[in-house]
């Protein structure tokens, strides 16, 4: 187990946290990443159909494989292009 | 530590000595009773009772740096020992006459394993009285370490040592100063940080255990009133604290005084100007985008740090002419850095005539008093005020005269330019009275650079004065 | 999950959604990652349903996935 000291002055948390929630999606726009298992493209449709359907701009994102994390230039455009990131469907 | 009374003998197989002394320890124990203790090899020697202490635990608590060495243990403690193979000193302590008939009176012993290099420090943080108190941080399987910096916001954009225990403790044999004594109050959020706390941050910058006191006395000198780090951080000016180190730590340490001194290449210079804003970004919480409000910034920000070529200088040590004499820093409050072309000047007037159109341009040429300036000489044209005999004070007297002139000059408006000093202030001292650029000792000079180039630099400072920042010497300490 | 906590280290709000045979993988992983990351988990089986259940699926998962890139 590795453990480092900290170097400040410890008035925060150290952990690592998520980022901070919007209050809405308005005017996001959401990734849907599709990890390419069986299924996982229904769900992200409908899905996408809900987002839309409730005024949220979507563009839709798929690995080349399930089996290894996405490649890091599709990492980066995802990243580029939108604010929030929704990815399925891991079985 | 409670020992088994009778004889203790520390040892390892790894030892021609205590391979030699075999047999005295099989006659001690059959005299009385002994207990061996060994580093490595609990099978040696066979026969007799063995303790495993090849985790070095024992020895560590026995102080073992010599094996063999023998301890006689009364009551559980330790009464007297002896290190090494010496006959006459093993028998006195044991009161078995007749030992090792057939080998040399004296022997000398070999390193104990507790005292190798880095194990002895292992040990030390394993078992020895926990000095660290801040706050640990355990990594995540997956986590990298240099990632994990970054993600916690430790880092002033380039990557940063991660501070380890081991790194941290190492850090903090660069100075005897305790690690909880309290070094500064660091502004913006006014934290109590010790000395330990900045060995973090030094680990962190890259500095080696020997940086360390300089480190301690740049943060303390950044944290007084008078240097008000907390306005050199808050202005949108590019300010940061500049180091300029005098005396016989910075050849001690390796600085740079020479060629590139304000530039890259050189741990020393490099690590500390970084430590003291690392210490600035993580203990006292002054960060870009919060407290942090400069405008543009500038690369100094990273790390400004060199040594005062006092040799080749023509004046006296900077630190010395401000009163601290021997190994001392000075912070300045730097807002960038730039040169002084002349390469014609053989007479001091003509060169200081060249410094002066550069230092009219501090904060801007219309604005007299306001800002401080450093103004780094370089050695080719230190040389030409040394062969004319002008010390600091010649030179600060013509320079005073060349940048004095009359306040209607300077006043908004005047050559197009809106910016300039009040019209109002100007007409309460009197259009003709003249004002100097740098308000009573607001022009330092350090002397450093290589010896080809006639160029010096200008580092312009922040604003001078109460609510401003005012240069800061102090000695360095151990 | 890696790649929501790399996007998440890239200042994107992300959650996935793993069928509910993925909780206990799920909770190492955060713990090796050293990140809590946020995800919705759909009831097993998913290979063999069909495409009106994989939308009722959906639809019953929407507003945990809103939860959780909303602040609401």
């Amino acid at each position: 187990m590795r453990v480092l000291l900290d170097p400040t002055s410890e008035r925060v948390p150290s952990t690592r946290t998520l980022n901070p929630r919007p209050a809405s999606l308005d005017g996001l726009t959401v990734g849907l990443l599709d990890i390419s298992k069986a299924r996982g493209d229904v769900l992200l449709d409908r899905l996408e159909s809900r987002l839309v359907a409730d005024g949220v701009t979507v563009r839709r994102y798929a690995k080349p494989t399930f089996a290894k994390p996405a490649p890091v230039d599709l990492r980066h455009e995802i990243a580029v292009q939108c604010e929030v990131v929704i990815e399925a469907l891991a079985d | 530590m409670q020992l088994p009374d009778g004889w203790v003998v520390v040892l390892k197989r790894d030892c021609p000595t205590c391979t030699l002394v075999e047999p005295v320890l099989h006659q001690l124990a059959d005299a009385g009773g002994l207990t061996v203790y060994s580093q490595d090899d609990p099978g040696f020697p066979a026969g007799l009772t063995v303790v495993d202490d090849s985790e070095l635990e024992s020895s560590w608590r026995l102080q073992v740096d010599t094996v063999p060495t023998l301890l006689r243990v009364e009551d559980g403690a330790e009464v007297a020992r002896a290190v090494g193979w010496l006959r006459s000193s093993w028998e006195e302590l044991t009161g078995v006459t007749g030992l090792g008939p057939d080998l040399p009176d004296h022997r000398p012993g070999c390193g104990s394993r507790s005292v190798e290099w880095g194990v002895e420090e292992e040990l030390d943080r394993r078992y020895g009285e926990r000095i660290l108190t801040a706050r640990t941080v355990e990594l995540a399987d997956l986590e990298d370490e240099y990632e994990a910096a970054y993600a916690r916001g430790w880092t002033d954009g380039l990557p940063v040592v991660p501070p380890t225990e081991a790194r941290v403790l190492a850090m903090l044999k660069g100075t005897s100063r305790a690690p909880d004594e309290v070094v500064a109050v660091v502004p913006p959020d006014l934290v109590e940080c010790t000395v330990e706390k900045v060995a973090v941050n030094a680990v962190l910058a890259g500095c080696l255990p020997e940086h360390l006191p300089v480190v301690l006395a740049a943060v303390a000198a950044a944290c007084t009133d008078g240097f008000n780090m907390h306005g050199v951080l808050a202005t949108t000016m590019p300010a940061g604290p500049v180091v300029v180190v005098n005396g016989p730590v910075a050849r001690a340490i390796g600085m740079n005084s020479g060629v590139n001194a304000l530039g890259q290449g050189n741990r020393a210079n490099a690590t500390i100007g970084r430590a003291l804003q690392l210490v600035v970004r993580n203990v006292g919480g002054g960060r870009p985008g919060e407290v942090d409000r400069g405008s543009q910034g500038q690369p100094g920000k990273y790390t400004a740090c060199f040594a005062e070529d006092e040799e080749g200088s023509p004046f006296d040590p900077l630190a010395e002419s401000r009163g601290v004499e021997g190994s001392a820093l000075t912070l300045f409050a730097g807002c960038g850095w730039w040169p002084v072309v002349d390469q014609l000047s053989r007479t001091p007037e003509s060169l200081a005539r060249s410094l002066a159109a550069g230092l009219r341009g501090v904060g801007h040429p219309k604005l007299a008093i306001v800002f401080d300036a450093l103004l780094v000489l370089s050695p080719e044209h230190g040389r030409v005020f040394r062969e004319a005999g002008w010390d600091r004070a010649r030179l600060l007297a013509e320079l005073d005269g060349l940048l004095t002139v009359p306040a209607a000059e300077l006043s908004r408006g005047v050559d197009g330019m809106a910016e300039g000093m009040p019209p109002a202030m100007i007409a309460g001292w009197g259009q003709a009275v003249p004002l100097p650029k740098f308000r009573p000792g607001g022009l330092l000079i350090a002397h450093a650079g290589g010896t080809a180039g006639l160029f010096s630099t200008i580092v312009p400072g922040w604003v001078s004065g109460a609510g401003g920042s005012e240069p800061t010497t102090v000695p360095i300490g151990a | 999950m890696h790649d929501i906590a790399d996007l998440e280290a890239r200042g994107l709000v992300g959650v996935f959604l793993a069928s509910s045979e993925f909780q206990d993988a799920a909770d190492a992983q955060s713990r090796a990652l050293g990140l809590a990351v946020s995800y919705v988990l759909v009831p097993h089986p998913i290979q063999d349903r069909t495409d009106e259940e994989m939308t009722a699926l959906a639809d019953a998962a929407y507003d945990a996935v809103l939860a959780a890139i909303t602040d609401r």
